[in-house]
């Protein structure tokens, strides 16, 4: 599916501003199921925009202005082509989890972070769905990942990121961060690495999918939040992403722009400013559906590892 | 000339310790022969009142530094002992091999973490869970390239001496080593003090300290910035506990001293706000804590960094020293894998040794010391300034059992490390010399090539039987001598104190002796 996300951003001040430093992190990832075609960042007042590509593979481009403004946008394009990501097939056993290789590797997405960490509810429940689920670490996943659903209610507005994964679940609803944070906490309480994911979800709106038979989707620009859903690592068969928000597997429709621990390290906007008394954000994504006119150029399956292509392109540069 | 101060020595007790002045006792070692036989010539009375006058200087030069602990900082002098430890020309030749070969393999440990291939962990020295585990592992560096891959520009390593006088690394410091200050001082305070227990001596100098560190930092200025480039130190402000320090080096670079606030990031460059407007900066010398360099990439909160200071490195427009995300490398549980990383990075094997450390994740080690608790030092891995540190032999029941309790809770968070019965050394207690511990902080600067300052700073733990050095912790000084390996006439530099310039002028009322 060809899509074209506009990501746009307003700040508006309580008076003038000096100066505004800020990072972007909004351009859809290349992997394995999703190829990246265009991508470009304007700001208004213009400033310079910086790229690189952060410690999680994902693109940020950095920008700032100390001409003096009362209102900074930020504007993002993107065009994408997606696939569906197949679920896994076959059995996972447990006892794969603990083998030394695979926990040294998925180290970092097995510890507790601040919009992530657990305690003994979120231990007794996932426990008890695991148990329930037997011995195949995707029984293990897809259960806590129902759990998910289950348990929290969407209510668009009753928490904002920083509500600690305990209380959402005290709560019983939460926006698609808190979905995504307690799946991660479930899985990371069972040994099951597990990391956040930030993207965009092509939909009229963020908890309604359209039937599946792509043929009826609406052409038309639609708009959304950026979302957010979680990937957990399944030994022997890599990464399984799955939407809790949803209750689905993640697909077509899923435009993802990075992962990390938990929100903190894909956050699409973040920085600093100074001079003005206050300022309200109005984030604001339309995307919209395109004909794919030439087969997507999409890789073929087989590669994963993004850290492999990072190091593939220092090593062309070492060697300049 | 009263022969008082013969009794200053004869009634010294080396006891079991390795002693750096007395081989037994009554027996000097040759090198320290010269400098007590000058001593000799003082009256208790006589060093007494250089005492006071070195209290007063140091008071009113502000050589200070401050303790937290009690209750709301307390500014203290750092006390110099007025007997200088000398080191050997032959000690200190193994000593500068060995911190060159370590700094070295720190060095490209970290640049293969932050942007290289990650060898050293695809190779298998040392686990990822580890480095990634790590308080000072900083994924905000990653990508981020230091000229000449001198990410520890400047680095501090805590060697001890064990009761075979064999030297050994205790811990490395290469976030924001900081001492060099004391060094240089010490040095301008003796030479004033005590001129003449300098004649004769082949003393290697250590005022050159701010030359050589600021031709270090301008070497690894962005290219773009020309043969003359513009570095700056930036302190966190007067509240620090080494703003005397931070002054200090600025004043012996001939640099701006600035605060972040000083500085400004416009289109990804970084600028100083001066009188006549922005000047273009090239490298920043900043003592202050990687999550507060930034507000947009680390703290929000941070009123310390300067906004955009990150992406300014990243495209290569400005040199942060030290390096981001060193601290992982400084960690003291990664410790116990640096003789391996310089046997991966550098085949060679270590000359300076570590000291035995248990890893208190793995479980045949945890149960070891959870069973020798009250013999071991219990130390939490991302502390600095001695805070925290448990020594089993002198610790209470209920602070083994506290710290027990805070092992099982963290294993990673905490390394256990034999006691080291660290060497000591004859120190002036009111007017006769007792034996007190030492250790010793050489400071090693790299940028194309790494040198290594003669000395360093001699910590003593001024407390009687006390093995905790760190100023921090009350802990005072001692001028540290290296001698040159020539004959004192063809000697470097300040051998002789008439010929020493002070760099810092010792104010009117202190009396200079000659």
């Amino acid at each position: 599916m060809r899509l074209d996300i506009r990501y746009r951003s307003s700040f508006t001040y309580d008076g003038l501003v000096r100066e505004s430093q800020n990072e972007l992190r909004a351009c859809p990832c290349t992997d394995e199921f999703q190829q990246l075609i265009s991508y470009r960042v304007t700001t208004s007042p213009t400033a310079k925009v910086v790229s690189s590509t952060d410690y999680w593979g994902t693109r940020v481009d950095a920008f700032g202005t100390r001409a003096p403004h009362s209102s900074l946008e930020v504007l993002a394009e993107a065009t994408v082509d997606t696939r569906d990501r197949p679920l896994p097939m076959g059995m996972s056993r447990p006892e794969l989890l603990v083998e030394p290789a695979f926990v040294d590797r998925h180290a970092e997405y097995l510890e507790r972070t601040p919009h992530a960490d657990w305690g003994p509810e979120i231990v007794r429940l996932a426990a008890e769905q695991t148990a329930a689920a037997g011995g195949d670490v995707v029984g293990w996943v897809l259960a806590l990942h129902r759990l998910v659903g289950a348990t929290l209610r969407y209510e668009r507005g009753v928490t904002s990121v920083g509500v600690p994964v305990d209380e959402v679940l005290a709560h019983g609803h939460g926006v698609c961060q808190d979905f995504a944070h307690l799946a991660v906490a479930l899985c990371r309480s069972r040994g099951v690495p597990a990391r956040y994911v930030s993207g965009y979800l092509f939909t009229r709106d963020e908890t309604t999918l359209p039937p599946a038979d792509a043929a009826e989707d609406p052409d038309d620009a639609v708009r959304v939040q950026t979302h957010a859903w979680f990937e957990a690592a399944i030994p022997g068969h890599g990464w399984f992403a799955l939407d809790p928000t949803n209750q689905t597997a993640v697909g077509q429709r899923h435009v993802k722009i990075g992962h990390g621990r938990d929100y903190a390290d894909v956050q699409p906007l973040r920085g600093v400013f100074s001079g003005g008394a206050g300022a309200s954000v109005t984030p604001d994504v339309e995307i919209r559906r395109l004909p794919v006119v030439e087969t997507a150029a999409v890789p073929p399956p087989g590669r994963l590892l993004l850290e492999q292509d990072r190091r593939d392109q220092q090593r062309q540069q070492q060697q300049q | 000339m009263p022969t008082v101060a013969a009794g200053l020595f004869d009634d010294y007790d080396p006891e079991t310790f390795f002693d750096e002045v007395f081989s037994g006792p009554g027996e000097v070692r040759e090198h320290y022969t010269g400098l007590l036989d000058r001593l000799r010539r003082f009256s208790a009375e006589d060093l007494a009142r250089r005492e006071r006058r070195r209290d007063a200087a140091f008071r009113s030069q502000g050589i200070t530094f401050t303790v937290y602990e009690e209750d709301e900082g307390i500014e203290r002098t750092f006390p110099m002992d007025l007997l200088p430890r000398v080191i050997t020309a032959a000690e200190w030749e193994v000593i500068e091999s060995g911190l060159v070969q370590r700094v070295t393999a720190l060095n490209r440990f970290l640049d293969d973490l932050y942007v290289g291939e990650r060898a050293a962990v695809h190779d298998g020295v040392i686990p990822w869970w580890l480095v990634t585990s790590s308080d000072g592992f900083s994924r905000e560096a990653f990508g981020i390239p230091v000229p000449l891959g001198a990410r520890c520009l400047v680095a501090g390593i805590d060697l001890v001496r064990d009761a075979e006088g064999r030297f050994c690394v205790l811990e490395d410091n290469l976030r924001s080593p900081s001492g060099i200050s004391y060094v240089v001082e010490n040095r301008v305070a003796m030479t004033r003090l005590l001129p003449n227990v300098f004649t004769d001596a082949p003393v290697r100098p250590v005022d050159h300290y701010g030359r050589s560190l600021l031709g270090a930092l301008s070497r690894v200025a962005p290219p773009a910035a020309g043969d003359t480039p513009t570095v700056v130190v930036l302190t966190p402000g007067v509240f620090n506990s080494a703003y005397f320090e931070h002054v200090f080096l600025a004043a012996h670079m001939g640099v701006e001293l600035v605060e972040g606030r000083d500085l400004v990031v416009d289109d990804h460059v970084l600028y100083m706000r001066t009188t006549r407007g922005l000047k273009r900066v090239d490298v920043v010398y900043r003592r202050i804590d990687d999550s507060f360099l930034d507000p947009v990439t680390f703290r929000p909160d941070s009123t310390l960094g300067v906004p955009g200071l990150m992406a300014a490195a990243r495209s290569g427009n400005v040199t942060i020293c030290n390096a981001v995300g060193n601290g992982v490398a400084d960690d003291k549980a990664v410790y116990a894998y640096v003789p391996q990383m310089i046997e991966y990075y550098l085949g060679e094997r270590p000359i300076l040794p570590n000291v035995d450390t248990y890893l208190l994740w793995e479980p045949e080690q945890l149960e070891f010391v959870l069973a020798n608790l009250d013999r071991l030092v219990i130390k939490p891995v991302a502390e600095a300034g001695g805070y925290g540190i448990t020594i089993g032999p002198k610790a209470t029941e209920a602070e083994l059992e506290a710290c027990r309790a805070d092992i099982l809770a963290d294993p990673r968070n905490w390394i256990a490390q034999e006691v080291v019965s660290l060497s000591r050394h004859p120190t002036l207690i009111d007017d006769h010399l007792e034996g007190r511990h030492i250790d010793l902080r050489p400071f090693v600067l790299t940028s194309d090539t790494v040198e290594v300052i003669p000395g360093g700073l001699t910590r003593v733990a001024m407390r009687k039987g006390s093995l905790v050095v760190n100023s921090s912790q009350g802990g005072g000084s001692k001028d540290t001598w290296v001698l040159a390996a020539r004959p004192t006439g063809e000697a470097e530099g300040d051998t002789d104190a008439a010929a020493a310039t002070p760099l810092l002028e010792v104010t009117g009322d202190v009396e200079v002796t000659s």
